[in-house]
């Protein structure tokens, strides 16, 4: 069996890319099996999808926590401690990056200890789509990957995105996008099989569970104020970026955050939690000076340094 | 940078409430943020933003009381952006909860059982699927029992966390999950959005007023005017939802203002049932710029114009402030 | 001399609560107007509200519980399910809140008798269930109930069951204790774990996300209702010093030396103990036993109480449509394991209030006679005689069904 991990931003098409792999598989003639994890999170947040493909039944449900593959579709997941991309990838296993680096500046700059296959499937979205989409892209990549057939390929983007989008140029302009990402990408020789194995690596125990008392276990929470730790700066395609110049220091992107996300500093300007904010940009929308402006995450780490 | 901002954020103040006088503007907000960030909430989203300012408003002595919804999430075990109490309770009751609450609060008072300086505010805190529909039995007994407390409607026009389909805040036209255009029905959802103003005043409230995450002024004003009343004061937020709404995250603040500019959404409030508007606009803007910006009604342009519905809504409209002698 | 109804409130009285929300419907009407006319005149310091629904209802008074105040509601069938999501969510929330359920058949047809489909449907919810089998019971179960709910090992939501009219509206001898005695065995609750104040905010009733933490939640519920076996014990013990009467988990009538069992709960098991006093007349070693701790199951107490008996009959007034008798089931499931297991047979008796009458009885008792010279416990069967049959036939014709 081949275990795919995709993981992406919400709105850049983990969940749409994982049933476009599945339907592919299916029309091959695989058993196929996709599934969206849902979390707390309404849109914005990281979002990761689940796809197996076997010759047999499938005997699984659920998250994948050990795949064989990971698509990781935004390369600053990476390096996000509550997102973990790579988490449990079997050994001999594929990390598949969107990244315009090559695979061994990836595994350098990332310390990956696995097979590394890199495409900027971004910047043939934008190309190709005109939108930053990567659905169909990543589905195309990871057909090609475990070896599923152009025309089957072809078929499942048409099958899912028809009932999603109505603009027929849009999906012809997919169905290039995906083939051309799944001809880009040059598979490698490794040992993953395609026969069902047994995940279960590492045993776990079975516990029998200890009372508490109310006041231990009832689900209240007596802590304040903490969801900081969640860290929802993780959630950002675009950071807001700050030029001071201009500030008047009128408060209005202060008043404007949803999230209370900017701070003022000492001296009365305004600055961004950058560690929580989502990205949203109203900010950005709302500046009637020139102080802010909005850089992608991918360069903003880079220009910028966080 | 964190541990910068957490200081920042109390503004320097410990617990205590802060007395607040009306504000003259964005500058005069309280600096205190009584509602962390790192919730769950979708980027952009409207009623945070509203629910931000009414939490400045309220002060950390309060009891939030909510019922199923989008908000459900914000505390989420073991996380909560609060400093203050919450308490989730289901769809349907969150008025009875806070009916509940506010009595136990008040007898265990009574009784020496409880120091006065432990007293809350209660506040319940819905969306419109509860607010309109749900929970219309326990909002209206609750207000009928002139329960002191606040109810906070932040109102998406939809059921938002079920992902998205029509309630009774739905408006006319509206795509929603449930009323999606078709070759049979292209307009979306047929029927008129409840006036949910209207029922709530009928009980003639203390206090009730509408608001807007975009008039951040005027809702904490109104929060302040309320204060002074003992019984129901009722609030409800157009809240713009960037999934719902099919607008980008960075458009809800300029959509909550085009709300109010076109007249979609009258900032008013009425005490004890009196009526006054608290912001006018003073050329009304055409309805059609608030809707074509909207994935929502993108079908009453695309691929045929709807005439007659992009008419009825701008009548609506025009009808709703030529009844109340302020379209000028 | 008290209904189960005015034995009720005087149990809710004597425990001084705090805060009563309510929702009339029949039969527990007569508890909520005594406690309105009680707060009305001053013999009573607690806060009355009625609601818009029981749904209302339950979330008031669970919330004020999880407040800190000691809060009592009732209601009956309709009532009961017209609130049963809050049964869930309360329980959930770890708040010791007493209801009373009074027993009613569950519409359709809708009907005013009692029968148990109404308080068994909430037997997975979290809450403690003690059932009455008379008037005196239902005033000191109140008492108990409260000393159970909110004992730190157990803080869990109970149900104290009795059947509408036969036990709310029918009049007996009761005793009503002295408050300040009362006072000594229930102390004022002071909650550690679940309030509202200023200075110590709490999130109450917080989502979770994920299976594991839903399966710790819940499973301490378990935990705690099972240490409710327990410490049950400890309370019924103590109100036995305290009011010199001794309520078991479950109570044996005539049963040490008998072969023959029935198993009954709340009013009907007294009719129950007439028929195993007939039958001990004729010289059959009969016996009853009655289940009063419904949630946590007495286990251990019931199969004390019948492991080795030669046949058990249960008499379910409640019928899990499609499966049968919801007491069969669960004491089969208790006896399954033993070695020295009573033939255990099933009937369905009393549905709606129908009257179970000797002659009844007496069939039972012969069925398990006969099922135990077999060892055939036969199927489920419904406890319904030809006269009654005429009767329907009768009704149906008058319908124009006939
Ligand atoms: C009794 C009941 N029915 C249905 C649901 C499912 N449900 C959860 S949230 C929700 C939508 C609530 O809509 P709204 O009040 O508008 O709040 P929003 O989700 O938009 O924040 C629904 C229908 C529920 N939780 N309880
Ligand atoms: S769906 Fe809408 S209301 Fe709900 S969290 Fe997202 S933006 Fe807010």
């Amino acid at each position: 069996m081949y275990r795919l991990r995709f993981h992406g931003r919400g709105g850049q098409g983990a969940r749409v890319a994982s049933k476009v792999l599945g339907t592919a598989a299916f029309l091959d003639g695989y058993y196929a099996q996709d599934f969206p994890l849902y979390g707390a999170e309404r849109r914005g947040a990281p979002v990761a999808a689940s796809t197996r493909i076997a010759e047999d039944p499938i005997m699984e449900r659920g998250v994948i926590p050990e795949p064989d593959i990971v698509i990781v579709m935004d390369e600053t997941l990476l390096q996000d401690p509550l997102t973990m991309p790579l988490s449990g990838l079997k050994p001999g296993g594929i990390v598949i990056i969107n990244t315009t680096n090559s695979p061994a500046e990836a595994k350098a700059e990332y310390k990956i200890n696995a097979n590394v296959l890199t495409l900027g499937i971004t910047k043939i979205g934008l190309d190709m789509l005109g939108m930053p989409i990567l659905s169909t892209l990543a589905g195309g990549v990871a057909a090609r990957i475990v070896g599923l057939s152009e025309d089957s390929l072809t078929e499942a983007v048409k099958k899912v995105l028809s009932s999603i989008i109505t603009d027929k140029k849009l999906l012809d302009k997919n169905v290039a996008a995906a083939l051309y990402c799944f001809n880009a990408i040059t598979p490698i020789e490794t040992k993953i099989e395609l026969k069902t194995i047994d995940t279960n690596k590492k045993k776990s125990t079975v516990i029998s569970l200890p009372f508490e008392p109310a006041a231990v276990s009832s689900p209240a929470i007596n802590a304040t104020g903490n969801t900081p730790l969640r860290m929802t700066g993780n959630w950002r395609v675009f950071r807001p970026a700050w030029n001071y110049e201009a500030c008047t220091r009128c408060m209005i992107c202060v008043a404007r955050c949803p999230d209370g996300c900017i701070l003022i500093n000492e001296d009365g300007y305004p600055y961004t939690d950058y560690d929580n904010c989502k990205g949203c940009l109203i900010c950005v929308e709302e500046c009637p000076t020139n102080t802010l402006g909005k850089v992608m995450e991918v360069h903003a780490k880079k220009v910028i340094g966080n | 940078m964190a541990g910068n901002g957490a200081i920042k954020r109390d503004g320097g103040k410990g617990v205590k409430d802060m007395v607040m006088e009306r504000i003259k503007s964005i500058k005069d907000i309280p600096p205190e943020e009584n509602m962390l960030p790192g919730t769950p909430t979708c980027a952009g989203c409207g009623g945070l933003l509203a629910l931000r300012h009414c939490m400045k408003a309220l002060g950390r002595k309060i009891v939030i009381v909510n019922a199923a919804g989008c908000f459900t999430l914000l505390t989420i075990y073991p996380y909560t952006p609060f400093k203050n109490s919450w308490l989730y309770t289901a769809m349907a009751c969150a008025p009875a909860g806070a009916q509940g609450i506010r009595d136990a609060l008040d007898i265990l008072i009574k009784k020496g059982r409880l120091d006065p300086d432990e007293n809350l505010k209660v506040v319940v805190l819905t969306g419109d699927g509860s607010a309109y529909d749900m929970s219309l039995s326990s909002t209206s007994g609750a207000i009928n029992r002139n329960l002191d407390f606040y109810y906070i409607c932040y109102d998406n026009e939809a059921y938002g966390n079920t992902g998205v389909q029509w309630s009774g805040a739905t408006p006319f036209a509206s795509k929603t999950g449930t009323t999606p255009p078709g070759m049979l029905s292209p307009i979306g959802a047929e029927l008129a959005k409840k006036d949910l103003f209207a029922i709530w005043n009928s009980h003639k409230p203390p206090y009730l007023a509408t608001i807007s995450p975009a008039h951040p002024v005027d809702l904490i004003n109104k929060f302040k005017k309320a204060e002074q009343y003992k019984g129901p004061k009722l609030f409800i937020a157009l809240s713009p939802c960037p999934p719902g709404w099919g607008i980008d995250p960075s458009y809800t603040v300029k959509l909550a203002k085009l709300a109010v500019d076109t007249g979609v959404w009258a900032l008013k409030e009425a005490v004890f049932g009196n009526l006054k508007h608290t912001v006018v606009p003073k050329r009304f803007k055409p309805v059609e710029e608030y809707l074509k910006v909207q994935g929502r009604f993108a079908h009453l342009f695309k691929p045929v114009r709807q005439e007659g519905a992009l008419n009825k809504i701008q009548e609506g409209v025009d009808e709703y402030w030529n009844r109340h002698k302020l379209l000028l | 001399m008290l209904t189960g109804n005015a034995a009720a409130a005087w149990g809710v009285r004597l425990a001084e609560v705090d805060y009563i929300p309510v929702y009339p419907i029949t039969p527990q009407t007569e508890i909520i107007e005594t406690l309105a006319g009680w707060i009305s005149n001053g013999v009573m310091d607690s806060r009355f509200v009625t609601m818009d629904s029981e749904h209302s209802m339950l979330t008031a008074a669970g919330s004020a519980s999880a407040t800190g105040a000691r809060a009592f509601t009732a209601t009956s069938s309709q009532g009961l399910l017209y609130g049963f999501e809050m049964l869930y969510a309360v329980a959930g929330w770890r708040v010791p809140l007493v209801m009373v359920n009074v027993s009613r058949g569950l519409s359709s047809p809708i009907t005013l008798e009692p029968d148990h489909n109404d308080v068994l449907a909430a037997r997975d919810t979290g809450f403690l269930q003690i059932h009455c089998e008379t008037c005196q019971e239902v005033l000191d179960s109140i008492l108990m109930a409260y000393r159970l709910a909110e004992d730190e090992r157990v803080l869990l939501p109970i149900f104290v069951n009795l059947d509408g009219f036969y036990l709310s509206f029918t009049r007996e001898p009761v005793a009503v204790p002295d408050v300040e005695q009362v006072r000594n065995f229930l102390p004022l609750y002071q909650p550690k774990h679940a309030f509202f104040k200023a200075s110590q905010p709490m999130a109450q009733s917080a989502a979770v996300l994920g299976g594991s933490s839903y399966s710790y939640f819940k499973y301490q519920m378990h935990m705690a209702s099972q240490n409710a076996l327990a410490v049950y014990k400890e309370v019924c013990d103590e109100f036995e010093t305290g009011f010199g009467r001794n309520y078991d988990t479950v109570e044996g009538y005539m049963l040490d030396d008998a072969d023959y069992v029935l198993v009954m709960t709340n009013s009907f098991s007294t009719l129950g103990k007439a028929a195993v006093k007939a039958a001990r007349e004729r010289g059959i070693k009969a016996g009853l036993l009655r289940l009063r701790l419904l949630r946590p199951f007495p286990v251990a107490d019931l199969k004390a109480a019948i492991g080795g008996k030669k046949a058990v009959a249960v008499i379910d007034q409640n019928i899990s449509i499609g499966k049968g008798g919801i007491l069969h089931s669960e004491i089969a499931s208790c006896l399954y394991n033993e070695k020295h297991r009573p033939l255990l047979l099933s009937f369905i008796a009393g549905l709606g209030g129908k009257n179970i009458s000797p002659d009844e009885f007496e069939f039972i008792i012969t069925k398990m006679i006969e099922g135990e010279d077999t060892e055939d416990a036969g199927t489920a069967q419904l406890i319904y005689t030809d006269k009654e049959w005429q009767e329907m036939g009768r009704l149906k014709g008058m319908a124009g069904k006939g």
